[in-house]
């Protein structure tokens, strides 16, 4: 080690767990609560899920319950409505994906360019009250403006003679399918922009800086800089995404469901519920609960490693 | 420094407060919760018993125990027994919290108090009692009395563990009264399951009559086209609604709403005496709909008829129930049918916003579906058993609750409350409610009905004649003559269920285990089809009819109908009226 330099050797040795600890204790002691959070709800459950393998009755326990086996995912797997709701996950899910990813970053590039910062704020507030609004609201709302015959939208239009007949956007199922897939991107794009703004803030002013004196104008910058900038947020998110294919919104789905698009709404969520939950089958509840967290499992470890094969730093 | 000891206690609150909000859910919270109880009832016995005196005062009456004959038995238990009864949470605006309030207090006071027990109320959500049980049974917090009205959700408790079966001489001992009361109404034949003894059962007077839900029409529409009677027929009554329709009353005047899965498409009426016995035990059952069998095809095929007549309205099935009164209320729909009480809000709302309008009730024998047979209810209210996971004094403490709560005083006090405040007597000297009480002594939903359903369905006072007077409204313009209408009404049904018009629904003594699998799946299925046969165009019904039907026969109702068969076959289950049966 070189001479002269004894002052930040003695930094370095000091700043062990101890003294951060000593130092910081306030924000470890925040950072509990997360953490037996995590212990507690996703961990500590676990042993409970032993009641796959179970006819599980809740009156006589994990010790009354008789031990089935396979029983319970061979009975899961065999059902028609099982695979019907599993096949529209997976559609409707995807659809999410690729109709709900791209819009946050493009959202965050365009706000990210907007240099009145008073304008800024406003339109990012906009933009993200939606997410606070639960589905139950945001499903009444929606019944009020699309409902066939009396619903605001199908009103305006008919009145300016543009149709004849209202549309069904919530009434007919591939009406609904939009509708229903455009919802959840206005309800969730201003709120996903939050982490790539953040990401933004990152990248170096200098880079900007330097390609302007280079010539580059606004597209330029955002393409060559902004852009490859968080590239690495993107992917990551992009990651943790593909893992919830498999998931779904029981809320979103009853709140914007009625009894004409069964056929698209019947989906996994809606499947526990009527069957596991309502029904009172807590061992095929948590089967096909088990089934969704391995396939979402698999989807993370394969898609980290596909991108790390492309060069990118990956998830995990 | 003060700074430093500010920023460190405020830092560990932070985090206490955070960890405390976060795992509140977390954990078996018997423990707590009886902490919190006892604190409560300790506040609750003190308030309580300042009001129960004034109480008493007002309505005259000394001690309201109740259980006279078993009472004087009775002993204090020697430790304190906690006994927890069900309550249906049924989230009305307006309604005391159905787990404290004055009559909660009044009942730990009169019964709780004097035998050292603590009783504790369990909200029950109303649409959610399956699923909110199987969560208390899981977290071993089941009620130790377990109430429903439905046989079938019983008979799945009792199969599923939830539920001991109990001796009925014991029973007996404990309770006389209420013993004597199934013995008198014929009700011990069902307190069986698999040859055990599991179930009590409440009585429901004039389970055969069903006067109390009640359909009131537009009248002043039905004069306007020509009309001096509310149609009687099927064809009168299209017609009546084409002539609406086309005097430009109203564009859809059939109204409707989204159906509910269980329950739904009730069809009696389509049914027709002498009835099979076998197909009334595969078929005639009341939660999951019967799709594929006669009735329910004839039911459906008018439904069709209807909405592509434009009579129904084509939103119905995005349309909520408070959406449908609102569209009566506001002269759109010219039918409401409703459970009549003291207080009928969507009636008062309909004369404010319709000063001039006339309302008519349907006749009991109006043959609107096919045939004047109607679905008489159980012949009991509620069924209530005792948890598995109730202690021997627990149970004991259920039953002495339940005696006591048998008692005529004590239903008295509970149903009509206190006099001067929640009721008046009348000339008469019959109690009437106060329709609209709001003070200190205010009543659960119905007159605390949710509370004295474990012994009765309802308390009446007087005649016929004079209950529907005090449960009808007295302030609206037309009372008086709807009174009339509705006691007509009933002595219509009396005179009909002599006939064996009234059919009730096949209750069975073994669990029908492919309903406790598939009934909750088949009712939502149910309705989903049934609105797509209902929409599509009448050329096309029989074929969807037939592709649904089977559909719903391979969705699980074949193995419903044939374990229903079965057990019909085996002898384990009700049966029909001589007279009703070829």
């Amino acid at each position: 080690m070189a001479k002269g330099k004894p002052a930040v050797q003695t930094v370095r040795t000091k700043t062990t767990w101890a003294n951060a600890f000593k130092r910081d204790w306030q924000l470890y002691l925040l950072l509990l609560v997360p953490v037996v959070l995590v212990v507690v709800f996703n961990y500590a459950a676990y042993p409970g899920l032993r009641m796959v393998f179970m006819d599980y009755k809740p009156a006589k326990g994990y010790e009354g319950s008789e031990w089935v086996g396979w029983e319970t995912f061979i009975k899961v797997f065999n059902n028609k409505s099982f695979l019907e709701s599993l096949r529209n996950s997976i559609v409707f899910n995807l659809l999410d994906l690729v109709l709900g990813f791209p819009i946050p970053v493009i959202l965050a590039l365009i706000l990210n360019e907007l240099r009145f910062p008073r304008f800024k704020k406003v339109t990012q507030t906009i933009l993200y009250l939606p997410h606070f609004l639960s589905w139950a609201i945001v499903g009444s709302v929606a019944y009020q403006l699309f409902k066939p015959s009396t619903g605001v939208v199908n009103i305006i239009l008919m009145n300016a003679g543009l149709i004849d007949e209202g549309i069904p956007f919530l009434t007919e199922k591939w009406h609904w399918a939009v509708t229903y897939e455009l919802i959840n991107v206005w309800q969730t794009m201003g709120w996903g922009t939050i982490i790539y703004l953040a990401a933004i803030t990152g990248i170096s002013g200098e880079l900007y800086e330097a390609a302007m004196i280079d010539g580059a104008g606004r597209w330029k910058r955002m393409w060559h800089i902004t852009l490859p900038g968080i590239k690495g947020t993107i992917v990551t998110l992009l990651i943790m995404n593909l893992g919830k294919v498999m998931n779904s919104n029981l809320e979103r789905l009853q709140a914007l469901g009625n009894t004409q698009v069964r056929d698209f709404q019947y989906q996994l969520a809606v499947y526990i519920y009527e069957r596991g939950l309502n029904n009172g089958k807590f061992s095929e509840a948590t089967a096909v609960g088990l089934f969704q967290s391995l396939v979402g499992l698999v989807l993370v470890l394969l898609s980290d490693k596909v991108a790390k094969m492309l060069g990118e730093e990956g998830l995990l | 420094m003060r700074k430093n000891i500010l920023k460190k206690t405020l830092s560990v609150a932070l985090v206490g407060a955070m960890a405390a909000g976060a795992l509140s859910a977390c954990g078996n919270d018997s423990a707590t919760t009886t902490a919190a109880a006892t604190e409560e009832a300790t506040d609750a016995e003190t308030e309580a018993g300042d009001e129960t005196e004034a109480a008493d005062e007002t309505s005259g009456e000394d001690e309201t125990s109740g259980g006279d004959v078993a009472a004087a038995e009775w002993e204090p238990f020697a430790d304190n027994v906690t006994l927890t009864v069900p309550v249906y949470d049924r989230g009305i605006a307006g309604v005391p919290d159905v787990k404290d309030n004055y009559w909660t207090q009044w009942i730990q006071k009169n019964f709780g108090d004097k035998y050292n027990i603590t009783v504790e109320f369990e909200p029950i959500p109303r649409t959610n009692q399956m699923q909110t049980y199987s969560n208390l049974a899981a977290s071993q917090d089941l009620p130790t009395l377990c109430m429903e009205y439905d046989f079938p959700k019983l008979a799945q408790w009792a199969n599923d563990g939830y539920l001991t079966s109990y001796d009925l001489e014991e029973f007996k001992s404990i309770a006389p009264t209420y013993y004597s009361k199934m013995e008198e109404l014929g009700l011990l034949q069902y307190t069986t399951m698999n040859d055990e003894t599991y179930f009590v059962l409440a009585e429901r007077p004039y389970y055969n009559t069903n006067f109390n839900f009640i359909n009131f029409v537009r009248m002043d529409w039905l004069e306007e086209v020509g009309y001096d009677h509310v149609p009687m027929t099927r064809d009168e009554y299209v017609d009546a609604m084409t002539k609406i329709q086309e005097a430009g009353i109203s564009e859809h005047p059939g109204g409707g709403m989204m159906l509910s899965g269980n329950g739904a498409d009730q069809n009696d009426g389509y049914r027709s005496l002498p009835l099979d016995e076998t197909e009334w035990a595969m078929y005639g059952d009341f939660s999951i709909p019967a799709l594929g069998w006669e009735p329910n095809y004839k039911l459906l095929k008018n439904a069709n008829a209807d909405y592509n007549a434009g009579i129904t309205d084509p939103e119905y099935y995005i349309t909520d129930q408070a959406t449908s009164e609102a569209n009566f209320v506001n002269g759109k729909n010219y039918q409401y049918g409703a459970y009549i009480s003291a207080d009928m809000p969507v009636l008062t709302s309909f004369y404010e916003t319709n000063p001039d309008a006339k309302l008519a009730v349907i006749p009991a024998d109006a043959a609107t579906a096919e045939t004047e047979l109607y679905r008489t209810d159980n012949p009991f209210g509620m069924m209530i058993g005792f948890s598995s996971q109730a202690t021997e004094d627990e149970i004991k403490a259920g039953m002495m609750y339940l005696e006591w709560m048998v008692q005529e005083d004590t239903l008295f006090t509970l149903r009509w409350g206190v006099e001067g405040e929640t009721y008046n007597l009348n000339e008469e000297g019959l109690p009437v409610s106060v329709a609209d009480y709001e003070g200190e002594y205010k009543q659960g939903n119905a007159n605390n009905k949710d509370y004295f359903c474990c012994a009765v369905e309802a308390v009446n006072a007087g005649t016929v004649e004079q209950q529907i007077d005090s449960l009808f409204p007295n302030n609206l313009p037309q009372s008086d003559e709807l009174k009339e209408q509705i006691l007509e009404f009933y002595n219509t049904r009396v005179e009909q269920a002599e006939k064996g018009y009234g059919i009730s629904p096949c209750l069975f003594s073994t669990v029908i285990e492919a309903e406790a699998d598939e009934g909750t799946a088949l009712t939502e299925l149910y309705v989903s089809l049934r609105d797509e046969l209902t929409m599509c165009s009448p050329d096309e019904f029989d074929a969807k009819y037939e592709e649904a039907a089977q559909g719903y026969l391979d969705a699980g109702y074949q193995a419903v109908i044939d374990e229903r068969q079965e057990a019909y076959e085996a002898g384990n289950s009700t049966t029909l009226r001589e007279d009703q049966k070829n």
